[in-house]
Parts: structure tokens; C-alpha cells; sequence
């Protein structure tokens, strides 16, 4: 993605008050409690243990722990993780849009 | 939430998988589509899940590719017990033959009925119609068309107009007209025709046996007028006797008429009184204080309460208090005489019949005493004389 185009992304989306999502592909969490993670926009399952999940993201991974932790459902983009939900933590995505 | 829906219907199996990339099998699950629910890390290297039994097939090259090893460990919904159930044998069968004896069962006459038939036994009639091939236990798609069944059954039944057969599921109704047949003359013993009272023939017509009497001849009570037994007395046949005889009767009446007549008369005003009855008493609720009225007439009313035409011991009664005024009208003489002799002679036409006509009337005597008149007449009148008497055989030795 060219510098330009994302310069024009960004003023699009502060211009139009658009959702960070839907314009640069980031995840959007929905957490229940620590019961019940409802991930979007992710990019594949890298390592899946019953107290460890790491999730491809378009930048970087994603790394929750947990304990019992299990995916009730996958899809290509979408995934729901279920179990005792301790910590999400964001990896390696140091780069400032 | 994304589990797809009504897995127990179409079936879904538990698997587990081992190998050294199980997330790079997961990931390729989530490309391909394949819903997969209840992922659940069972070690370093395997993991099992559920899905359905139809995505079981498009499995295998993912496996492949990833170099992963699957293995079924629970089988669940529908397909499978269908399966398991499929194995017993005899079950099965069980199965085929309750749908085959539902089927043989319902495609049985079960019930013949008879429906309009007055005169013809319907027994007959069930007897015909086995013969035709209706009756119980009978297949249904052995029996002719229901229109030929008709025209059949009203050719072999003698004494129809018309048979109409229907069939309800398993029963069949059979409906039948009968033809009417004239009615047959009314069966009569022999008999002659007898005086009912002594009299002065005026007329006689005999349709059937042989008149003893003329015209203008004196008969008593009990003379036979027109004999019911043809033929002399060496060939007799005897006859219902059959004819008209009319003849002049003296009826003497004895009338009083009063020369004064009292009518009452309700001049519309009346009071009302109300009870409430318990038992065999009457407790008055309304009405009460002195009647307003000269004279007057009651007129009780009782309603019980019921229970299922059934009368029980509470009820309300009203009594209606009438005012009447009487009036009384003096009438002459004359007048007295003239309705008395009316009465007397509507009197004889109720007695002797409608065709009784008035020859002659004859007042005998009159008088009148105490505001009455009373008068003897002698009415002649012309009436039916005629009467039935049954001949008797070997009465008497």
C-alpha cells in the first residue's frame, strides 16, 4: 500500500467518521465477560492449545491465554473462542497507521 | 451461535486429529468453508471437533495436504441411528407389515348399511347385494363400479324405483326408493244395513245388496234395511251391504229459556297481588290493602321454580284482582221462544250429522213461569237412518 493511498484512506476516514475496521482490515474483538471471544478480520490460527491461542492478523499476531480454551466456531474471517479468557495481547504490530 | 442448524437431523460425527500442524488443518477448514464446531486442543499435536457428517467427505484432501491423521470417535444423529436401526431385522419387518396391514385393512368393506327401505326387509336386500359382491370383508377394488352396483340392485330388487349405492372409506350405504304400490280396498266382513231408529223412509240407494224397504214404508228401530245376504235360501252368498237410507225421525225436546239474561262483563281495571310460596305456604309481598272493587274476579297464577321439568317447592304466585260490572237485559217473549227453538235445533244437527234437515217443527205446549219460558216441541227432521250390523253365521242350532 502506497503512502499516498493510505494518507488518503486516513483522511477519508476521519472525514467521514468511518469505523477502523471496515478501511484498514483490523480486528474487532467482541469480549463477553472472560467467558466467550468473538474475533473479526483475522488472518488464520497459528498456534491453538488448550491454554494459548495465537491468531494471524493482517499486522503482526494476536496472543490470548487462557485455560479450557476451545473454538466453538471458525470461520475464514471470524472465529469464536470460548474457555476462561486471562489476557489478549498484541504482538508485533509497532507500525503507527 | 455459529453451529449449524438441525445437526441431529442430518448427522454429525466427533473427530480427532493428530499431526504436526493441526492449526495449518484448522485454517485450511476455515478456507475451505466447512462449518466445524467445538474445537478443542486435546494435546501439543491433536485436536478434536465436530461436524457434519456430509462435510465428512471433502475431508480428505485437506488431511493430505497438511499431513494431518483423522479419526471418528462419536457418531451422532439421525443417519446413524436410522442405520443401527435398519440392522434389526425383524424390527423391519415389524415396519413393513404395520404399513401393510394399515393398507390391506383400509382397503376392506367393513360395513354394509341400508338406508329408506320400508317394506323390504333389509335383509333382502343385504342377501342381493352379496350376491353382487358387497358385503363385509370384502375388497374394496373388487367391487363393480358403484353406477353398475345401482342399476344392478334395482333390477334384482322387486319393489324399487331406485337404488343408489355409496361408498364412504370403508363402509358402504345403500339407499333405496321404493316404488309405491296402489293401497289395497280396506277388508270388510259381511253385514247388512239396520234402522238406527223408527222412521219414515224418504229415500234409499243401494250400491251393493238387496233393499227390503220402499220409500214412504214404516220401519222400526233395528229393521234391516238393506240386506247384505244375496239369493235364496237355497244359494246364498252373503255381502258387505253398502248404500244410503234417509228417513223422517221425530225428535220431542223439552226447552226453558230464561226471559232474563245476566252478563257480566271486566271493565279493564285490575289490581295484582303477588306471593312468594314456600312449601304449602304463601307469603304476600305486593299488594296489599283492601280491594278497590264493587264486584270482582280472581284469577290465581302459580310458577314454580324448575329444575329439569321438575317442580320445586319455592315459587311466586300472583293473583289478579278483575273488576266486573254485571249487567242484566230483559228479552220478550217472542225472542225467548225464538233462540230456544235455535238451540234445539243446532243441537240435532250435532247429534244426527250435517245432512239432517228440518222437515217440520211443532210447538206442543209453552208456558211460562218464575221468568221463564218453557216450551215441549216436536221437531220432524229427514236424517241417515242407516246403520252396520255384521252377519253372524251358525248362531244358534
Amino acid at each position: 500500500m502506497s503512502r499516498i493511498s493510505r494518507k488518503l484512506q486516513k483522511w477519508t476516514q476521519e472525514m467521514l467518521d468511518l469505523p477502523q475496521d471496515l478501511l484498514f482490515d483490523l480486528p474487532r474483538l467482541t469480549l463477553i465477560g472472560n467467558k466467550e471471544l468473538h474475533i473479526e478480520n483475522h488472518r488464520g490460527v497459528r498456534h491453538f492449545s488448550a491454554d494459548k491461542l495465537i491468531l494471524s492478523l493482517t499486522q503482526g499476531t494476536m496472543e490470548i491465554t487462557g485455560s479450557g480454551l476451545s473454538i466453538r466456531a471458525i470461520q475464514s474471517s471470524e472465529v469464536t473462542v470460548e474457555g476462561t479468557i486471562n489476557n489478549i495481547q498484541y504482538i508485533g504490530t509497532g507500525e503507527r497507521p | 451461535m455459529n453451529i449449524p442448524t438441525m445437526i441431529f437431523l442430518r448427522g454429525y460425527l466427533k473427530l480427532t486429529v493428530r499431526g504436526e500442524h493441526v492449526e495449518a488443518f484448522i485454517n485450511a477448514l476455515a478456507e475451505a468453508g466447512t462449518p466445524v464446531w467445538d474445537v478443542r486442543p486435546t494435546g501439543t499435536h491433536s485436536a478434536e471437533f465436530k461436524l457434519l457428517l456430509n462435510d465428512f467427505k471433502g475431508l480428505r484432501p485437506l488431511l493430505k495436504r497438511t499431513g494431518c491423521r483423522s479419526r471418528i470417535l462419536e457418531r451422532h444423529g439421525l443417519p446413524f441411528r436410522a442405520l443401527r436401526l435398519l440392522k434389526r431385522k425383524v424390527f423391519v419387518v415389524g415396519v413393513v407389515m404395520f404399513f401393510a396391514i394399515l393398507m390391506a385393512l383400509s382397503s376392506m368393506v367393513w360395513n354394509v348399511s341400508v338406508e329408506g327401505n320400508e317394506t323390504i326387509a333389509s335383509e333382502d336386500i343385504l342377501e342381493v347385494a352379496k350376491q353382487e359382491g358387497v358385503y363385509p370383508y370384502q375388497w374394496i377394488f373388487r367391487l363393480k363400479s358403484l353406477d353398475k352396483l345401482s342399476t344392478n340392485l334395482t333390477t334384482r330388487l322387486p319393489g324399487t324405483s331406485w337404488v343408489g349405492v355409496e361408498r364412504n372409506g370403508t363402509s358402504i350405504r345403500i339407499q333405496v326408493v321404493e316404488a309405491s304400490v296402489p293401497k289395497k280396498p280396506e277388508l270388510l266382513s259381511p253385514r247388512h244395513l239396520v234402522s238406527t231408529s223408527d222412521a219414515v223412509i224418504t229415500y234409499i240407494y243401494a250400491e251393493k245388496g238387496v233393499p227390503k224397504v220402499q220409500i214412504n214404508s214404516r220401519v222400526k228401530k233395528g229393521d234391516i234395511l238393506i240386506s247384505g245376504i244375496l239369493g235364496d235360501t237355497e244359494n246364498a252368498k252373503s255381502v258387505v251391504a253398502k248404500g244410503e237410507v234417509k228417513g223422517l225421525v221425530w225428535h220431542e225436546y223439552e226447552i226453558e229459556v230464561p226471559l232474563v239474561k245476566k252478563r257480566k262483563i271486566y271493565t279493564g281495571e285490575a289490581s295484582k297481588k303477588s306471593y312468594l310460596v314456600l312449601g304449602n305456604r304463601a307469603v304476600q309481598l305486593w299488594g296489599y290493602g283492601d280491594v278497590p272493587f264493587e264486584k270482582h274476579e280472581t284469577l290465581t297464577i302459580y310458577d314454580p321454580l324448575t329444575w329439569r321439568s321438575r317442580a320445586l317447592p319455592i315459587g311466586w304466585m300472583t293473583e289478579k284482582v278483575m273488576e266486573v260490572s254485571e249487567s242484566s237485559q230483559t228479552v220478550t217473549e217472542e225472542e225467548a221462544k225464538k233462540e230456544g227453538l235455535e238451540g234445539a235445533y243446532r243441537d240435532i244437527l250435532a247429534k244426527y250429522g250435517s245432512e239432517t234437515r228440518l222437515v217440520s217443527q211443532k210447538i206442543l205446549h209453552d208456558k211460562k213461569e218464575n221468568g221463564k219460558v218453557y216450551m215441549k216441541v216436536l221437531f220432524e227432521v229427514e236424517e241417515t237412518i242407516a246403520k252396520e250390523l255384521p252377519i253372524v253365521y251358525n248362531q244358534g242350532e
